[in-house]
């Protein structure tokens, strides 16, 4: 029958007029990131890193800035771990790299940011205040 | 004579300007300018209404909640977007044809807020019950036409012209057919004159006795009133905004508000001619009726706005000549065929 498209139209409609939305609420609530999903800031886990700087290596823009000072006992620390978030482009390779899983990202979207200076962050500061807030 | 509330509000109202003023010609203007001012409100009104309703149910309709920061629920939507309309700067671009472009949005509104003088909301409330009603009804909508062409012209710019041809060519090209349709009611009614048509139907609705001239006339009032999907004169896609591509601020908006009233005319206009107008039920008074009926109407416009993608303009043009037309001459042949044979029986 012609005509018969533009009723089932109407009915498709219909139903989604009444049916369920699909809008989240932004501010107020927010979408689960998922497991994949690169962005963010690097959260740094102290304890695990062995200093190796393969995530440095491993960076194509080098986008990362570490300063690694060795101890009396051979033993490597981190004394800065600065990412410039202006240079990377989030494709996940540092973290590939990490032997030990010490960096993995925070998932939080939602830096944008007026100055160019806020694009530089050190994780290691950001991971012992996050330490010290828990504690 | 006439029932209702309204029209015994009205009767006292000019007892007691007559009982305050005294002359009878005063006592007329003064009513006039009293209905008018009603008029233009209430259009002014549906304008602020349907744009929220427009953005509500487009919203529904693609599965999101739409507008709902402003006020409660997002009522007050379409008074922020007025105060924003009005802050804007009025940006006059260079090279265009000043006065033809400066009245061209006037214009439209003017027969827009006109033919709501012919529009009866209720048994013996109508501004202007003239013989010619309808006729001259559809003679001032017809007039729509120019200022969108005079618009699209002054602009100096390509999509403006574009869509100022577009309007031509639709609008004319679908007049046509809806006349011919409206033929058939006239046929049946015996009379041009608004308040008789509504009268004719108190028994039964003009849906029923033509069926085939109501689904025309759906189709041409979507077309004459540039709602989608006939909104070819606009076409976001093809030609930005069509004939209002170089207006901002407060001129825009008087495109705007021309667009929301003539969706209520058309609502108002099917609901007269074919839903009965004021007829209804006698729990409620006729111009409730009237009123839900008519937003019912512009309910099911918007819902097909937004259900249809856009049409082309080449496969438009060529329905609306090759297809309603013949179909509106055969109802209207029809009709007479059914009137002599009920006259003869």
């Amino acid at each position: 029958m012609w005509g018969k498209g533009l009723i089932t139209g109407m009915k498709v409609t219909w139903g989604h007029w009444f049916g369920k939305k699909e809008t989240v609420y932004y501010p107020e609530e927010k979408l689960p990131m998922t497991e994949r999903f690169r962005g963010g800031h690097l959260a740094f886990d102290e304890e695990k890193c062995i200093g190796c700087k393969l995530c440095a290596i491993g960076c194509p823009n080098a986008a990362l800035d570490l300063t690694v000072s060795v101890d009396e006992n051979k033993k490597r620390h981190m004394e800065s771990y600065v990412h410039q978030i202006g240079r990377c482009m989030y494709c996940d390779l540092c973290i590939e790299a990490c032997p030990t899983k010490a960096i993995t990202w925070d998932k939080n979207y939602e830096f944008a940011s007026y100055f160019k200076e806020d694009m530089t962050y050190d994780a290691l500061v950001e991971a012992r205040n996050r330490r010290g807030n828990d504690e | 004579m006439h029932s209702g509330i309204l029209y015994s509000l009205g009767q006292s109202l000019r007892e007691i300007l007559t009982s305050l003023i005294g002359v009878p010609i005063l006592v007329d203007l003064l009513m006039t300018i009293i209905c008018a001012t009603i008029l233009l409100l209430i259009m002014a009104t549906s304008a602020l209404v349907f744009t929220l309703g427009e953005r509500k149910i487009c919203a529904f309709i693609q599965v999101r909640i739409g507008p709902n920061r402003v006020g409660p629920g997002g009522l007050l939507q379409s008074v922020a977007d007025m105060l924003k309309l009005m802050d804007k700067e009025d940006i006059v671009p260079r090279g265009i044809d000043k006065w033809l472009w400066v009245l061209s949005p006037i214009l439209l509104l003017v027969p827009s807020a006109l033919i709501y003088a012919f529009f009866p909301f209720d048994d013996g409330v109508i501004l202007a019950d003239v013989n010619v009603g309808l006729f001259l009804l559809i003679a001032i909508t017809s007039q729509t036409v120019l200022p969108f062409l005079m618009g699209g012209y002054a602009s100096n710019s390509k999509y403006s012209l574009i869509g100022g041809m577009r309007t031509v060519a639709q609008m004319l090209g679908y007049e046509v057919p809806m006349v011919f349709a409206l033929m058939g009611i006239v046929m049946i009614t015996g009379s041009l004159k608004m308040s008789a048509i509504v009268e004719a139907q108190s028994d039964v609705w003009f849906i029923v006795l033509q069926p085939l001239a109501f689904l025309i006339y759906i189709i041409t009032a979507l077309v004459e009133s540039n709602r989608p999907p006939f909104n070819i004169v606009e076409g976001e896609s093809e030609i930005i905004a069509g004939p209002f591509t170089e207006y901002t601020g407060m001129r825009w908006a008087l495109f705007f508000l021309a667009e929301f009233s003539n969706l209520m005319c058309i609502g108002i206009l099917t609901t007269t001619l074919f839903l009965g107008g004021w007829h209804g039920p006698d729990f409620l008074p006729g111009f409730c009726w009237f009123w839900i009926k008519t937003f019912l109407c512009v309910l099911f416009y918007q819902w097909v706005g937004w259900t249809f993608p856009r049409a082309r303009v080449d496969s438009m043009l060529s329905f609306g000549w090759k297809v309603l037309l013949p179909i509106a001459l055969i109802n209207v042949l029809l009709t007479g065929v059914g009137i002599y044979v009920y006259n003869v029986m």
